[in-house]
């Protein structure tokens, strides 16, 4: 091909470009990707939203179960996707924590944080501490004050190593100045099972899971992580409340696109949000799972989501490699 | 009791209506062709399916999810017995004996025995399920890591102790599946293991393409590189049923695999591969003629099928008496409650009377459904193997290729199903047994983290294993199997291993 052909043809690219640009988006299907396998927290809200934004956008949204490696390897694959607004990433907390693990251990990184641009925060569920009910702590004040006394000694599980379970107790430990042993298991039923079981002392989890235990009498509920007293259990205060600061804690879901996606498509994907989360059918389908709606968008959820960022990050820093028997 | 049976009665109201029926129905469907799929296993077919069910109630969506979990331990059977080809990992087991029978002409009652089998323990373990939830559960969640490391310790001495051939042969393979299993990220520390930046090596080497590849693979190798084309096995429909010495050698077989599968399932994180596993040794060690097993043994199909069947309804257990997932598939299912409202948990029987005891009944339903489905497939079944290999076996390639994929989307996993079939291709050569690398890549996860959990629990102290009555007992029964597999050593017996040696070299030098 000669110069003179090659200068012929990028106008003609460019004005193609162009016209697609100008294109009404969406014109064809689009992926969510949900980084987990399907009946998880993050599949089990990424359904609905899917369902929700289809209506909204008139466009056919399918979700996308790209599970791997705690999620990795799904967000990895929507980081190097084409910036379009045609693949979208549904992900928790754990976004945030997996580079500051890679970074930790020195491995190149799957992704980087900033290779997403934030789109909508659909919900974030402050975890809560329970113990089964027959351990002699009944306040968050007294578990405390036992594990000041014998550092290392009281038990938790969590739904494995620098996952969000682990994270939010970790967060707690720091605000407290308390030492507590940790005992990973493969995924939050996992851990669910240990301490009803009785081979742990403490759990930090989602407020739906334990609420039939904690309604059973098996499980006693001490305090929570969020800013508000969860709505199930008003006479469980929050941890901020008695004055531990910096440990606030949410398992969040939030949608995402690659970075480098244009804006007015963000724009559209943003109103889009907002009208699929007061949905009817929407707000049912959570209702039904106990998880609150929360929903923020544009800066609000990029001030959240770096925030939180932030705190976990420097939870990740400071629990370091662990080292085990 | 009585008030069991009044409920039942309102069970099988709920079951029978029609369109319960229908959904337990296509859950059955869809199990069997999930089972039969190389490589798709009831994990994966239950996932897939799990949105469809959003639009049901709660008690179709979860009558329909667990015909898919028992319905796929009836299929799995299928391929292992023709081609042996694990239909899904809990049917590896069969693939040895059973394939071994369709060699002989005995296809056709493999596979009725296997159903009959699945049906038995189905059933039985419904009845267990029903009566015995409540304590069963309580005392399964006393099995936390220390006593769990301490059953998969007995289990995989167990297994030692009976495999046959060439001991040495059998532990080698045994110690590389291990050592296979302890790839991915370590899940004390975070750490990735032998993943050479392959971030879907993360989560490990997973047990279907390793099963697919060795079993599968490595027979569709082997029998291209025979020099005559291996004869067409032509069943007669007078063969297809299993003759009266056949039964009366399932019979107990088929018992003991339905107890001891259901006890195996209900401990929170085992897998049905397990108690198959177990049950076969167990079978084998009970044997008049144990040399037979791995050359047609009815009781090799018998004992494993049955286990595997039961270890579902086990699973159901902790799940249903408790609302504790005792396993990635129960946690599906729960999730499908969940999306519902209706919370699993110890108050399920009480609040959701009806959900409770129709799924109990339909469970007694689904099981007669498999056997009518099952039956009279086998005999069309049998005629696939009438198809010539150059047509059958690359379509298998096929089917096994889209299986394992189908399971993660993970085109690693085609790669590491194609290394495993190279890998058991030559192993076959040099004689040696696969099943084991297929049990160490299951059990070296899970006796890892066992093992781990209990010394971070304990701090680092190891008494945690005898200090507890429950870790204490089993590897008690360990140590005393050490012991016995020490005697022949001091009293100079021969036991039927060194028999079955004997045996063999007899057959070479006539």
């Amino acid at each position: 091909m000669t110069l003179a052909r090659v200068c012929a043809l990028v106008p003609c690219l460019l004005l193609a470009a162009a016209a697609a640009a100008q294109e009404p988006y969406p014109t064809r299907p689009i992926a969510l990707v949900v980084p987990f396998p399907p009946g998880g927290v993050a599949d089990l809200t990424a359904r609905p939203v899917a369902a929700a934004l289809e209506k909204v956008l008139k466009a056919p949204v399918g979700v996308v179960n790209k599970q791997g490696a705690a999620g990795a390897v799904g967000m990895q694959s929507v980081a190097t996707s084409r910036p379009d607004g045609y693949t979208l990433l549904l992900a928790l907390s754990s976004i945030s924590i997996i580079p500051e693990a890679d970074k930790l251990f020195g491995r190149p990184p799957a992704f980087t944080v900033d290779q997403f641009a934030p789109i909508a925060l659909i919900s974030a569920d402050p975890t809560i501490l329970v113990v089964p009910a027959d351990k002699p702590w009944k306040t968050a004040k007294e578990f405390i004050e036992d594990a000041q006394k014998r550092p290392g000694q009281i038990a938790f599980s969590s739904s494995g190593v620098y996952g969000t379970l682990h994270m939010a107790m970790e967060l707690l430990s720091h605000a407290a100045g308390i030492k507590l042993r940790h005992v990973p298991y493969a995924g939050a039923g996992p851990a669910l099972t240990a301490i009803l079981g009785g081979h742990v002392d403490a759990l930090a989890s989602g407020p739906a899971v334990v609420l039939p235990h904690i309604k059973s009498g098996k499980l006693r509920p001490l305090g929570g992580w969020g800013d508000k007293r969860v709505a199930a259990l008003p006479d469980v205060p929050t941890f901020a409340e008695l004055g531990y600061r910096g440990a606030e804690f949410y398992i969040w879901a939030g949608v995402f696109a690659p970075t480098g996606t244009p804006e007015p498509v963000l724009a559209k994907l943003r109103d889009a949000a907002r009208a699929a989360v007061e949905e009817p059918a929407f707000k049912a389908a959570t209702d039904k799972l106990e998880t609150p709606i929360v929903f923020k968008q544009g800066e609000e959820f990029r001030r959240f989501f770096e925030a939180d960022a932030r705190r976990l990050g420097e939870g990740v820093r400071r629990v370091g490699k662990v080292e085990t028997q | 009791m009585a008030e069991t049976l009044g409920n039942l009665a309102v069970g099988f109201g709920v079951a029978l209506s029609p369109p319960v029926l229908f959904y337990a129905f296509v859950g059955c469907v869809v199990g069997t062709l999930v089972g039969v799929l190389p490589g798709v296993g009831p994990l994966a077919g239950i996932s897939l399916l799990l949105p469809a069910t959003f639009g049901l109630d709660a008690t179709r969506a979860i009558v329909m999810l667990a015909g898919i979990y028992y319905g796929a331990m009836y299929g799995g059977s299928t391929t292992s017995i023709l081609m042996r080809i694990p239909g899904e990992a809990a049917s590896v087991m069969t693939c040895i004996d059973g394939y071994a029978m369709a060699r002989k002409g005995r296809a056709g009652a493999a596979l009725a025995i296997a159903a009959v089998g699945s049906y038995v323990a189905g059933t039985v373990s419904v009845v267990a399920l029903m009566l015995l939830a409540p304590p069963l559960a309580a005392f399964a969640l006393r099995f936390g890591p220390p006593e769990y490391f301490a059953l998969l310790t007995l289990g995989l001495l167990v297994l030692a102790y009976m495999s046959s051939g060439s001991m040495l042969k059998a532990l080698a393979m045994a110690a590389l599946g291990l050592l296979l299993g302890m790839i991915g990220i370590d899940q004390m520390t975070g750490y990735f293991r032998f993943a050479y930046g392959i971030v879907e090596l993360g989560d490990g080497i997973g047990v279907v393409p390793v099963a697919v590849g060795l079993f599968g693979l490595a027979e569709i190798l082997a029998t291209a590189g025979q020099p005559t084309p291996p004869e067409i096995v032509k069943p007669r429909l007078r063969e297809l049923l299993p003759s009266r010495q056949e039964w009366r050698e399932s019979a107990w077989p088929i018992g003991r695999g339905t107890v001891l599968g259901f006890l195996i399932g209900i401990v929170p994180g085992s897998a049905h591969i397990i108690a198959s596993f177990v049950s076969y040794a167990v079978e084998r060690k009970l044997a008049k003629r144990p040399e037979e097993f791995g050359r047609g043994a009815v009781a090799g199909v018998a004992g494993p099928e049955s286990a595997n069947n039961s270890a579902t309804s086990g699973a159901f257990v902790p799940m249903l008496a408790l609302g504790v997932p005792s396993g990635p598939i129960p946690a599906v299912m729960l999730a499908a409650l969940m999306v519902h409202g209706v919370s699993p948990g110890p108050l399920l029987v009480t609040q959701q009377p009806e959900l409770f005891w129709g799924f109990i009944a339909s469970m007694y339903v689904g099981n007669v459904v498999l056997l009518i489905l099952n039956l009279p497939l086998v005999g069309v079944f049998v005629n696939l193997l009438r198809v010539p290999y150059p047509i059958l076996y690359p379509s298998i390639l096929v089917f096994c290729i889209l299986g394992v994929y189908a399971v993660n989307s993970s085109v690693v996993d085609i790669w590491i199903m194609l290394v495993m079939g190279a890998l058991g291709y030559v192993l076959r050569k040099l004689d040696f047994e696969t099943a084991p690398i297929v049990l160490g890549v299951v059990l070296a996860p899970m006796l890892e983290m066992a093992l781990r959990q209990s010394l971070a629990m304990s701090d680092g102290r190891y008494a945690i294993f005898v200090a507890r009555p429950i870790s204490g007992v089993l590897l008690a029964g360990a140590g005393a199997l050490v012991l016995l597999g020490l005697r022949p050593l001091v009293t100079r017996t021969l036991d039927w291993r060194a028999r079955l040696a004997l045996a063999a070299k007899g057959e070479e030098h006539p």
